[in-house]
């Protein structure tokens, strides 16, 4: 359950933005999570939503994009994307090493946890525009 | 995703995105290099040592420590979700211990070991045994800082401990497979273990320990560049 201590990380990094911004209230978050992170996405969601309770995170829609894991080999460029898709990922976790060049591999993407957007209601209009509402 | 308009109108005011790229484990990764800076410049070596629950690691810490207290000057800070049984244990070598009781959380951060860094002695250390809490999946993700990371798991765990959870074995240095006086009983070959290590983290030295007989304990030594009094 360790969702939960990334969930109040969460949690802080979004009042403070929101209180950068003067914000009143925040209405949407975007998050990209890497698909090699250990985290589960309904235990954050959960947990996001008890957190966000009685603050002005409170009701913001929680829309989290997962990103594929993809390992590199320095040596001969081989890429090879974790095939994370099914119940069996664990079993299918490739070797570490290129089956081209037996170079050890090196992750590449998958592994990060970003808040990427962030909707809010900002009471007095800012003197320079933010990036303006398009789709979320 | 649906396409908004343009620009909305609430009632507590405008709506604004905002794009932007906020590291959400930054925070805990910022405390642990401030960890890692803080005991190199004491010239403190670090070691986390994780496994799951049961697998030897206070056994193994106090055997290395009962090998080391006489040309390191050790302390172990030990997590656990609660009591203080670890730490009395290995108390029992004669080296300073800090318990860190975790409470709910399954897992030591950088901020706890932050705090148990204010009360260990560190001016009068060299060498400092981390125990994580007993977990292979919440330690993976939250680094403290340590300068090796030492995973134990054993054969009484069964022969799948390693390709279960990947993620813990990536970042290890090494990796004792303990309580090899077992492997006969419990019918697990502690060489598939081995294999697997390499098979997902071929920097790892994996090495195959007992903590009753003794086994392998100088080679975990050897391999976290530690040395043992001539």
């Amino acid at each position: 359950m360790h969702e939960l201590s990334i969930a109040t990380s969460l949690v802080e990094a979004l009042l403070e933005i929101a209180k950068k911004q003067a914000a009143t209230k925040v209405l949407a978050v975007e998050l990209r999570v890497g698909k090699l992170r250990l985290i589960s996405l309904d235990q954050l969601r959960f947990s996001y939503e008890v957190l966000s309770k009685g603050t002005l995170l409170e009701g913001s829609r929680l829309t989290i994009e997962e990103t594929p894991g993809f390992t590199r080999c320095p040596n001969c460029g081989f890429t090879k994307e974790f095939e994370t898709g099914d119940a069996s990922f664990h079993f299918a976790l490739p070797t570490m090493k290129c089956p081209k060049c037996a170079t050890d591999l090196k992750i590449e993407g998958g592994d990060e946890c970003v808040i990427t957007k962030v909707r809010m209601a900002i009471p007095s209009r800012p003197s320079e525009p933010r990036v303006r509402v398009g789709p979320m | 995703m649906r396409k908004g308009p343009e620009v909305v109108t609430s009632s507590e005011g405008e709506v604004f995105d905002v794009e932007l790229e906020v590291d959400i484990l930054k925070e805990n990764r910022r405390l642990a290099d401030e960890n890692a800076r803080r005991l190199q410049s004491k010239g403190i070596q670090t070691i986390d040592v994780m496994g799951s629950v049961g697998s030897g690691k206070t056994s193994l810490i106090k055997e290395m420590v009962s090998r080391l207290k006489h040309s390191y000057r050790i302390a172990v800070i030990e997590g656990d979700v609660t009591t203080t049984i670890d730490a009395d244990m290995i108390a029992s070598e004669g080296i300073p211990t800090v318990q860190v009781n975790t409470g709910k959380e399954c897992h030591l951060d950088a901020n706890l070991i932050r705090k148990a860094l204010d009360i260990t002695p560190l001016d009068k250390l060299d060498l400092i045994f981390i125990e994580n809490v007993g977990n292979l999946i919440c330690p993976a993700e939250f680094p403290l800082g340590s300068d090796e990371r030492l995973v134990v798991i054993s054969v009484t765990e069964g022969p799948y401990m390693v390709v279960k959870h990947p993620m813990m074995f990536l970042d290890a240095q090494v990796v004792a497979i303990n309580k090899i006086d077992l492997a006969n009983a419990m019918g697990v070959d502690p060489n598939n273990l081995s294999a697997d290590v390499s098979r997902l983290n071929p920097k790892a030295s994996t090495i195959h320990t007992s903590c009753r007989t003794g086994a392998g304990i100088d080679e975990v030594i050897h391999s976290l560049q530690l040395k043992r009094p001539a």
